[in-house]
């Protein structure tokens, strides 16, 4: 009887699930269609599917580059491996060396300004022993349009391969005679291609090749070569050699065929930064959704309340809730694919200018734990709704009034939701937490701003007659929901503010401040020799120096005895900027433009001459503190400091600053090379004693103020589309955050026009309401955002781009009154339908 | 007390009195290309100072009357005018003479009961608009529940606030579409007093629909709309005065 009961039931409460599960389904489907077109579902639709084709885009155009990266790298090194300092192998490592690989190539590469027949240039030489080129090919032309081939060696003595951008700069053509430091070539080749050319990274400086022994011959300074040796070995042998590096050769950089892309880190960066604008994204979203969760929230319940009141359990309120979701985002899927591989194509076409050969190419699966990682997300959004569901009994769930405390789930949601986005995506601490400082204060200032404007507005237009009082009244009493409206507009112009700002202000800010305190030419490199004799330069020409610091290459290889590697553990500007050398500077006291953080800048002439002062930004993204051991490798040898200070850039007195700065007593214990940077202003007319400069002195690195220009222009251009791009996601969001603030607020602004009419008003008045309501709510909102970006360009423009933030005043205000229009304009337009209210609404209601 | 229930009964006043004339007046309208006639031909006049009740059965069109009494509708045909002495202006113009009292009492829940008060008040400029709501929250008899908000308040308290409301800026009519609608019979009982008592007060004319039979015998005439037509309850007013005494009782 027992086993009888036992076998019919199971398939009887199995099929009674399957017809509960179908049901369930088919509910939810219903609703689902029959909420489609309401204004709130709608709203939740295109903040979700603007969040999904961002990311997925996003994730898709940085999968195809770190793929193109990987491949790119195996045929690119010229060599199995790759080892790269700043100065010679002893004759015995390079012995070692060659004991573990089974061939070597050498390779010694120079940055010099070139000059010929009154002109010059910026030049990277390179010179190559017999060896080169070591795997790959090395293809050379005999004319600018002619056919390439293949070269078993490079240049022999005597001879110079230029690239075709060399040649034509200076209308050279084969055969011609140059002159490097006094020393005679003859052009013979046309450089097409190095196969070792992509340890150049970013380098796009035109080129000329050498022979090795010629490059001994022009006795450039062993410290300004960069000295690189390809490697030809087993790849079992990659790791013993890593080894050898690592205990022989500290300070070298080692990279092999299964290693990263020198420009992988580079791009992980990249990446990384628009993670950051991801958060932004979010936050934007978060505002949304919690606009329209108020709405959702009680059709949600009052749905849950009529399904329990039917006899249903209240899981059935909350599972159909969920199926709906589903549906809402599986159906939103196509679309969202369609369009994230339209923009994923557009970022591929881009992007195709700087990696070539890059193509389009959709990753699967990727695309599907992006999707996983956004639904999660999402779902993170929706967790109140359900939970109040859940949570609800019969008598709560018939009553839709929402307590601000029911809301508070809605914010912490949002909260975690952007916690998530935060530690997934943002690499650089420093500028995260002052863009969350920045947004944090502004949403601090439009809450003050918000009180304190209607509560004011209502006290001071007491006595006054005509529609402003009775505005500011009603604004007044409704504070906790016209706050938070305003809130939600006030963060979107300020998110909107800050980006056009960066596009606005970086340029111009950036050239008016060089010009200003750095003269229109900057020394990067010169060593004392060269300094002493710039200086008679300047004193015969009258030519003034701005500034002169003089400094030492270091390369920091550890940090309280791990590697900078292991220590940092996350990728970082300062951390890819660490993997090469850097320059450190002595002072007895704190340089005029800098100003100490925390610790302590050393006593005049102290004796502990081991301890060092490091830039604040570089201590947040390595991760450093006070007394913590770093030690650097200078000219071959090791020295450990203690960290004593960290210090920031101060405005005002000349842009040349130092990361890492010790004590002046440190240079009597240090043997090594001493450089300097200066700054010079020289007239139009003395412009060509520069070449006589060069001529003399090839090494010295100098660059113009216009090159720098040129330089900055193209990254601003590229900077300018990206920011663009993003700028019309914001505008997107906005335009949604203030849609939603008005759907969640729409019956409530229906029945007050009623009411208001039934008193004996008409609708102009309303209307005449509505736009000095919207009017103040944009006043607020643009005067929080303003201030807010004013903060965030202080904050960040100093930390991050080393410029004293100079705000226009008149495109602030400009700013302000298109804030004003648009707001205004947007408010009332999506606000017409609350017009359409009347009294006899209210009767039949 | 009795003077407030007094019928028929006109304050000496300086202004002279308004009212609103309904002449000939037809509603209709076209659903699924059927024509549907609410009413045809109705002649009425609404004095102010005096208080009547529309009853009649549900979809009869009673809340459409009160719509072209109180100018916010147009008739098909025929025509109303608003007079006050020998001067004839139109419906429209009665707009600001006149406040409304709900059902469903349509307070706004985010002010207090004193700030709800004040509402048409403040919308005029008017600077003492507290005080006045004060007053008239006092009239009806909440002075200790001013600053309560509505859901604060029970469904007759609510109904006080939203007739406060209606009379504080001393409209010249009321129109009422089932004020007591929502309420149990004891708060219908204490609606009707105070809606009457402060109506007369005021000076102000009261139009109110309703399915009460009780509330529809406390006003001075009883009007009965059904298939169109508009019947005036002749036997009204000996049936009030024994209404009267007995709520006065």
């Amino acid at each position: 009887m027992l086993t009888k009961t036992q076998g019919s039931a199971a398939p009887s409460s199995v099929a009674g699930f399957i017809m509960k599960a179908g049901l369930n389904f088919s509910l939810a489907w219903q609703c689902y269609r029959q909420e489609y077109h309401l204004p709130h579902q709608r709203l939740l639709r295109w903040t979700q599917a603007i969040l999904l084709i961002f990311m997925l885009a996003l994730s898709q155009s940085s999968e195809s580059v770190q793929h193109y990266l990987t491949n790119n790298l195996q045929g690119l090194l010229g060599a199995d491996a790759l080892i790269s300092q700043h100065q010679p192998l002893a004759a015995t490592q390079l012995a070692s060396l060659a004991k573990q690989v089974d061939d070597v190539a050498q390779t010694q590469q120079i940055s010099i300004n070139f000059s010929h027949d009154n002109s010059w240039q910026y030049i990277s030489l390179k010179g190559v022993d017999d060896n080169y080129p070591l795997q790959g090919e090395l293809l050379t032309a005999n004319a600018l349009d002619g056919v390439t081939y293949a070269n078993s060696t490079g240049p022999k003595v005597g001879e110079i391969w230029f690239d075709s951008r060399l040649l034509s700069r200076f209308s050279l053509k084969l055969g011609d005679a140059v002159s490097i430091a006094s020393q005679s070539f003859t052009v013979t080749k046309l450089l097409a291609h190095e196969p070792d050319r992509l340890m150049e990274g970013h380098n796009v400086n035109m080129r000329a090749m050498i022979n090795i022994a010629d490059m001994k011959q022009l006795n450039f300074s062993e410290n300004l070569i960069q000295y690189r040796y390809l490697l030809a070995l087993d790849e079992d042998n990659i790791t013993t050699l890593q080894s050898w590096q690592k205990q022989q050769i500290p300070a070298a950089e080692f990279m092999h065929k299964k290693g990263n892309h020198p420009l992988a880190l580079f791009w992980k960066r990249t990446e990384n930064f628009l993670g950051l604008t991801s958060i932004l994204l979010f936050f934007m979203a978060a505002v949304a959704i919690e606009q329209l969760s108020i709405k959702h929230k009680s059709k949600e319940q009052y749905f849950a309340a009529v399904c329990m009141s039917l006899g249903a359990s209240y899981q059935t309120g909350i599972v159909v809730s969920i199926i709906k979701w589903c549906y809402s985002l599986l159906l939103l899927l196509p679309i969202a694919f369609i369009l994230a591989a339209a923009t994923h194509w557009l970022i591929i076409s881009h992007l195709a200018e700087s990696f070539v050969n890059l193509t389009w190419q959709w990753h699967l699966g990727l695309s599907f734990s992006t999707l996983g990682f956004v639904s999660l997300l999402f779902a993170l959004f929706y967790l109140p709704v359900w939970y109040s569901l859940a949570n609800s009994t019969i008598a709560s769930l018939f009553t839709t009034a929402t307590s601000e405390t029911k809301q508070l789930g809605q914010k912490v949601a949002a909260l975690m939701v952007l916690i998530i986005v935060v530690f997934a995506y943002s690499d650089n601490g420093l500028l995260t937490t002052m863009m969350l400082i920045a947004m944090g204060v502004t949403i601090a200032l439009i809450l003050a701003l918000s009180w304190l404007t209607l509560t004011l507005g209502e006290k001071l237009t007491q006595n006054l007659s005509g529609l402003l009082p009775f505005v500011f009244f009603m604004m007044k009493q409704r504070l906790v929901s016209k706050s938070t409206q305003i809130l939600g507009v006030g963060l979107s112009a300020f998110l909107l503010l800050f980006t056009l700002m960066l596009m606005h202000d970086l340029g111009k800010a950036m050239s008016v401040y060089q010009r200003t305190h750095d003269g229109n030419l900057m020394v990067s490199q010169a060593t004392t020799d060269q300094m002493n004799y710039l200086h008679q330069w300047a004193l015969d020409n009258d030519i003034s120096i701005r500034q002169n610091k003089a400094y030492m290459h270091a390369k920091l290889i550890e940090v309280n005895q791990q590697s900078l590697k292991e220590f940092a553990g996350k990728p970082s500007d300062s951390l890819a900027r660490f993997s090469r050398d850097i320059r450190m500077h002595w002072a007895n006291e704190l340089p005029s433009n800098n100003r100490i953080v925390s610790g302590q800048w050393w006593q005049n002439a102290s004796e502990n001459w081991q301890q060092v002062s490091i830039e604040e930004e570089v201590m947040t993204d390595i991760g450093l503190a006070l007394g913590d051991e770093v030690s650097f490798m200078v000219a071959g040898k090791r020295y450990n400091f203690i960290v004593a200070a960290s210090h920031a850039f101060k405005s005002g007195n000349g842009s040349i600053t130092f990361w890492i700065q010790m004590p002046s007593t440190a240079i009597a214990h240090i043997q090594a090379t001493h450089y300097h940077m200066a700054s010079i202003e020289v007239s139009d007319q003395q412009q060509s004693l520069l070449g006589n400069l060069w001529q003399k002195y090839p090494t010295l690195r100098m660059v113009s103020l216009k090159e720098m220009t040129a330089r900055f222009d193209s990254t601003l251009a590229m900077i300018t589309t990206v920011i663009t791009g993003f700028s019309v996601v914001i505008i997107l969001l906005a335009i949604i955050v203030i849609l939603a603030s008005i759907n969640a607020a729409e019956a409530k602004e229906r029945k007050k026009n009623s009411i208001i009419m039934s008193f004996g008003f008409s609708k102009r008045t309303c209307f005449q309401l509505n736009i000095i309501e919207w009017l103040i709510t944009a006043l607020i909102a643009a005067t929080g955002s303003i201030v807010g970006t004013y903060l965030a360009g202080l904050l960040i423009y100093q930390s991050q781009f080393s410029l004293t933030y100079q705000p226009d005043f008149i495109w602030l205000l400009g700013t302000l009154f298109i804030i004003l229009a648009s707001v205004t304009s947007l408010g009332i337009f999506a606000n017409k339908h609350s017009l359409n209210s009347s009294v006899k609404q209210l009767m039949t209601d | 007390m009795s003077t407030v229930t007094q019928p028929n009964s006109i304050q000496p006043n300086a202004i002279q009195l308004s009212s609103i004339q309904l002449k000939n007046i037809s509603q209709s309208f076209t659903l699924n290309e059927a024509k549907v006639t609410l009413f045809e031909q109705l002649n009425l006049t609404i004095k102010q100072g005096q208080s009547y009740a529309i009853t009649g059965p549900s979809g009869a069109g009673k809340s459409s009357l009160l719509m072209l009494m109180s100018g916010l509708e147009k008739p098909t045909s025929g025509e109303g005018c608003y007079l006050t002495g020998s001067q004839v202006a139109s419906l429209e113009s009665l707009r600001t003479y006149i406040g409304f009292i709900f059902q469903q009492f349509h307070l706004l829940p985010e002010l207090s009961a004193l700030n709800n008060v004040a509402l048409p008040l403040k919308l005029r400029g008017d600077k003492t608009a507290v005080s006045k709501a004060i007053a008239m929250l006092t009239k009806v008899g909440l002075s200790d529940r001013m600053h309560h908000s509505p859901s604060e308040l029970s469904g007759g308290e609510q109904q006080r606030v939203a007739i406060a409301r209606a009379l504080v800026f001393q409209p010249r009519f009321i129109f009422a579409d089932e004020p007591t609608g929502n309420l149990d019979e004891k708060s219908a009982g204490d609606i009707a007093n105070t809606l009457f008592s402060c109506c007369k007060e005021n000076n102000a004319g009261l139009v109110m629909v309703t399915h009460s039979e009780g509330l529809a015998q406390r006003a001075d005439h009883i009007y009965r709309l059904n298939q169109g037509r508009l019947l005036k309850d002749s036997n009204h007013n000996r049936e009030s005065k024994i209404l009267e005494a007995a709520y006065v009782n």
